[in-house]
């Protein structure tokens, strides 16, 4: 049955027009969350808050164990779900400079607009930033060329790579997600509280 | 005051644990659900309604209007044997016989969304069972040449006169047949056209004067 648009179960011309709209729940639940602040946000580097580590976490593995029962229903082929290709250079390095970002401005690009959305100003100037590194990156993409091309694994998964099945990995997964948590909360309770 | 607390505390966690508990059960229910294997391509319902369905089918006369006016998005597979195919093919036909319906290089024939794929076969058969195939199995513009060589025979090759009484559109339909059967350059045996009923040409000997002979 699903995915519902490529299969013309929903016309093409509705994708912009649904996305829209799970932008915009997207965007009001983040900002419900609290992840419209950066002190929230940067609290998983401090070990005071580790709420992004959670939501992140959990979206995941919720997704990941919906989608394999779905497809076990035949309700969404899984087959025909896009599967972003692996740059491995340009990934650990792009990584590196938005974990830095993310550190030093408190926000993710998807909650800066949330934030900047309710008026704070420390958004708007990092969203500023957004733009900043966009036109850099624009500019300078000549010279990145060659990392942004270079180690092209394809489309490639984790049970492509340590040759698994997709279930024992999802469920080695949602177990690694929880020991995390727990982890974090140990961690959490020996920081010293900030309050915001 | 802390006791209350505390117990808050616990309950609170207790909560985080059932849910964490009800993750990993659902996580661990995808390896024990028993598996089975997934069939190819569209569903089985969607797969009963194409084939009772008369849409796939193309007429001789169509396909022969598309072949004269040389279209190029019409590609024909026949789906006979090779004998077969030699003795007598469509023009630019490929042979694919069924057995090879699934050979990687004949299959990026069949299993592609730029042509229009018209199969045939002698009769419906083959080329019927070759379709349901491809249907099945998702390929697109898969179509059926409605009666196959036989009927390629009966209505482009030779012809049928209609009948004096039947209508202007008959006879429309037989010439451009008749037309199409020439293109195709075989069958012919003669054209007819009507002879116009020659006019017999009387010749009158035209008295010769005669030359007055004297006179008075």
């Amino acid at each position: 049955m699903g995915p519902l648009i490529p299969n013309g179960l929903i016309p093409m011309d509705w994708n912009y027009v649904i996305a829209i709209f799970i932008g915009m729940a997207f965007g009001y639940i983040l900002e419900a969350s609290g992840f419209s602040s950066s002190r929230k946000l940067a609290g998983v580097f401090y070990g005071y808050d580790f709420v992004v580590l959670k939501v992140f976490f959990t979206s995941a593995v919720v997704a990941a164990i919906g989608l394999y029962y779905m497809d076990y229903l035949n309700w969404v082929d899984i087959s025909q779900l896009y599967v972003h290709p692996t740059y491995l250079w340009a990934a650990i390095i792009g990584g590196m400079i938005m974990g830095v970002g993310f550190l030093a401005g408190g926000f993710c690009p998807g909650t800066s607009f949330c934030g900047a959305a309710i008026g704070k100003i420390d958004a708007m100037v990092f969203t500023g930033g957004i733009m900043l590194g966009i036109f850099v990156f624009a500019e300078a993409f000549t010279v990145l060329e060659p990392l942004f091309d270079s180690s092209n694994y394809g489309n490639i998964t984790l049970m492509d790579t340590l040759n698994m099945s997709p279930y024992w990995i999802i469920f080695i997964f949602t177990i690694i997600a929880i020991v995390s948590f727990g982890i974090s909360d140990k961690i959490r309770n020996k920081v010293k509280k900030v309050f915001y | 005051m802390s006791k209350t607390y505390k117990s808050k505390k616990i309950l609170v966690s207790r909560q985080y644990q059932i849910l964490a508990l009800i993750l990993v059960v659902l996580a661990g229910g995808l390896i024990l659900l028993p598996k089975y294997k997934k069939n190819e391509g569209i569903s089985p319902e969607l797969f009963v309604k194409h084939t009772l369905s008369t849409e796939r089918y193309i007429s001789t006369d169509l396909l022969a209007d598309r072949l004269v006016n040389q279209d190029p998005t019409v590609l024909l597979i026949d789906t006979r044997s090779e004998e077969e195919y030699t003795a007598y093919a469509l023009p630019n036909a490929i042979n694919i016989p069924l057995a090879k319906f699934f050979d990687e290089d004949l299959n990026a024939y069949i299993n592609q969304n730029i042509y229009d794929v018209i199969l045939y076969s002698n009769d419906n058969f083959y080329s019927n069972e070759a379709w349901m195939i491809g249907n099945r199995l998702g390929y697109k513009n898969l179509y059926v040449l409605k009666g196959g060589l036989n009927e390629w025979f009966n209505t482009i090759i030779s012809p049928k006169l209609p009948k004096e009484t039947d209508s202007q559109k008959d006879f429309e339909l037989y010439s451009f047949r008749k037309a199409a059967g020439m293109y195709f350059g075989v069958g012919v045996s003669k054209i007819e056209t009507k002879k116009k009923p020659t006019k017999k040409v009387i010749t009158v000997k035209k008295k010769k004067k005669r030359v007055p002979e004297g006179g008075c």
